[in-house]
């Protein structure tokens, strides 16, 4: 009897040292109300300029949650196969944050822009302000787009346009 | 059989603390008393937990979908277990370690907490491992923040000391060593650290208010100055001859000609080394094409405008984009032309674009040290001081965008002449190479590597002279006009049949 106790003790023992830790991201179906709503997201048109795009995406009512999908989508690229993908196609959405003063941070990675985007000005300003048209247009509450990379400040997406600060959407850029 | 079983659940429940990170308290040292505080180790690193420290701060802690988020005074800071950043405002705070979560629960390190309320509330926060007390204080006025940074430019290792705030200095040089003496308090971001990859530094290390770097030999020399906005004082370190006692260094080389006009013009290729920019369909590289225009560029501006001309590379090597800027400042260069090649994911992208730096990114660079200055000052929101440097900052930041402005439409005018493309025209970007720059600068982008057709042109001779006699008119009419309107060359007296000013009628 005393020796099943111990087993059992020391089971238990073993079941609270491998218990997992309480999940830090809760369920966002649970814990928002996510409905379907019409996003705009914008991709490069023929032109070189950034035009809008009209998707229906299941959406948190909770901006912080809602923004980390619509940047996840803004990266899948077009749903008209003729529009070339901006983004390297390895590229990632690691997280979001919102800030009460209208900074919204995208922290990007993949193994392109972790090692060196060999790309031109153009590009790379078409891929860095279709984060800030998107998240801006979407959330007016945000002024201003903070992109990091890995987590970390980075200089640049591909050695031109300068993520050192928060960046302000720029009207010249939109079709 | 007893004993072992009793072994196996000690053993048992040891793993299991272990497992499960267990905390120990702390003293979290207050202006107001002490109070125990649950922390955690993991990896070396110690990590306290953010819910209690805002309690006892009077603040609040929230959880969400992206992590967690701290509020003080209104400052938010908002942190995950991913990542060695926290943000607060539009700023980041960088911890030597990411936070974690036990049991739910965050764990910061004490830097988070440093970074965060010396920004929520001016307060201070030292831990000190050995009584295991995390002490939060009024932060002391007038330590001067400090970063260091060391990179090699052509043979010369820049060793740049950013201060928060002025501070005046000496410097003591001994044969092997200079030592920088602040006279003022310093938060020193390290003790000691090696340079092993630079020619000329071997170590810096803090002690007190000194700076001491270790130089690879006596034959080292050097020179030191100092920029504002942000404060920097500098050294550039080179081999050469060594000085004898008490002879000052060998000074870096100045502008040839101390008058006002276009004297030195300073030409960054584009890209370099391991950071090949954009690749053209056939294989030719950014970093190589604009090497080769560059070098060519260099040479006529010197031949036909008289200039000193500058590379900020001349030959396949990485150069960092501040690193860039920094050339042309240290060499008071009276014109900045950065020279790329274009990438486009549409088909059949041609042409040229010249672009100046957005207001934008100029704003963020003063706002930026107006931030600096006002840490100096003891965070006071309204510094009659910070805010002239601030106005006259943007002043001149302002006529450097006005000159830049011109200088990017001259070049755009002349591209436009060559290839015939009247679409793309002058752009305003955030381009990180034109950032700090403090003379008119601006970016070309000469064709699209992308684009076959556009690849063969730059790879051919006689599309890199026509591109190389277009920059150089650009920048020569750029010249005439700029030294025209501060009167260094006066304009062509009017010909004999110019019409007289209109006589003003009477009775009208």
């Amino acid at each position: 009897m005393r020796r099943a106790a111990v087993v059992f003790l020391a089971l238990l023992a073993l079941a609270g040292a491998c218990s997992k830790k309480p999940p830090l991201t809760p369920n966002l179906a649970k814990e928002n109300k996510v409905a379907v709503r019409s996003v705009t997201l914008f991709f490069e048109t023929p032109d070189m300029l950034l035009g809008p795009e009209q998707r229906n995406l299941e959406l948190p009512e909770n901006p912080a949650g809602a923004l980390s999908v619509v940047m996840r989508e803004l990266l899948k690229g077009s749903a008209n196969a003729s529009v070339p993908r901006i983004f390297p196609a390895d590229s990632v959405v690691r997280a979001t944050f919102l800030l009460p003063d209208g900074t919204a941070f995208v922290d990007l990675g993949g193994p392109t822009l972790t090692g060196g985007w060999g790309t031109g000005s153009h590009e790379e300003l078409m891929a860095v302000y279709s984060i800030v048209s998107t998240v801006t247009t979407n959330f007016p509450e945000v002024k201003r787009v903070r992109i990091l990379v890995n987590g970390e400040p980075a200089e640049t997406l591909a050695g031109h346009i300068s993520l050192r600060q928060a960046l302000r959407p720029m009207p010249g850029l939109i079709r | 059989m007893k004993r072992l079983a009793f072994s196996a659940l000690g053993l048992l429940a040891l793993a299991s603390l272990l497992l499960a990170q267990a905390t120990t308290p702390a003293t979290l040292r207050l202006p107001s008393g002490d109070r125990p505080v649950s922390s955690t180790q993991q990896s070396g690193a110690t990590y306290f937990a953010a819910d209690e420290i805002m309690a006892a701060l009077g603040g609040s802690m929230a959880a969400d979908s992206n992590g967690f988020k701290v509020t003080l005074h209104n400052t938010v800071a908002a942190f995950g277990p991913d990542s060695r950043f926290a943000v607060v405002r539009d700023d980041l705070i960088e911890m030597p370690v990411a936070p974690i979560v036990v049991d739910g629960r965050a764990y910061a390190p004490w830097q988070f907490y440093q970074g965060f309320l010396a920004r929520a509330s001016q307060l201070d926060v030292a831990w000190d491992p050995a009584a295991r007390v995390l002490q939060v204080k009024p932060a002391t006025q007038n330590v001067a923040g400090v970063q260091l940074s060391v990179a090699n430019v052509q043979g010369i290792s820049k060793v740049v000391i950013t201060l928060s705030a002025p501070m005046e200095y000496s410097i003591a040089k001994e044969p092997g060593a200079f030592t920088i003496r602040f006279r003022g308090a310093i938060r020193a971001p390290y003790v000691e650290q090696a340079h092993e990859d630079d020619p000329n530094v071997t170590k810096t290390s803090f002690v007190g208010s000194d700076l001491r770097i270790d130089l690879s030999g006596p034959d080292v020399v050097g020179d030191a100055y100092r920029l504002e906005n942000p404060f920097r004082v500098v050294v550039d370190l080179r081999k050469g001859q060594a000085s004898a006692p008490g002879v000052p260094p060998q000074a870096i080389p100045s502008r040839p000609v101390d008058l006002p006009g276009i004297r030195t013009i300073v030409i960054d290729p584009g890209h370099g080394g391991k950071e090949v920019g954009a690749i053209g369909p056939g294989g030719l590289m950014e970093k190589d094409a604009t090497l080769n225009l560059c070098r060519r560029l260099a040479a006529a501006l010197e031949s036909k405008l008289k200039t000193r001309v500058i590379l900020t590379r001349s030959d396949d090597s990485v150069v960092a984009l501040d690193q860039r800027t920094s050339i042309a400042n240290q060499y008071k260069a009276d014109l900045f032309l950065s020279v790329h090649m274009n990438a486009a994911i549409v088909k059949g992208a041609h042409g040229a674009e010249t672009y100046f730096l957005s207001l934008e990114a100029s704003d963020e660079l003063a706002k930026k040290a107006a931030e600096l200055e006002n840490a100096a000052a003891g965070g006071a929101p309204q510094n009659p001081a910070t805010d002239l440097k601030l106005i006259l900052w943007d002043l001149a930041q302002q006529d450097y965008l006005n000159e830049s402005s011109k200088l990017a439409q001259d070049i755009q005018e002349e591209m436009n002449r060559i290839t015939g493309v009247q679409s793309r025209g002058v752009k305003q970007a955030p381009f990180r190479v034109l950032v700090g720059a403090t003379m008119p600068a601006a970016l070309v982008e000469v064709a699209f590597i992308t684009n076959p057709e556009e690849e063969a042109r730059i790879n051919s001779d006689a599309f890199q002279k026509t591109v190389v006699d277009a920059l150089t008119t650009a920048v020569e009419r750029y010249k005439l006009d700029y030294e025209t309107r501060i009167g260094v060359v006066h304009p062509p007296a009017p010909p004999a049949t110019t019409t007289a000013a209109p006589v003003k009628k009477a009775g009208t």
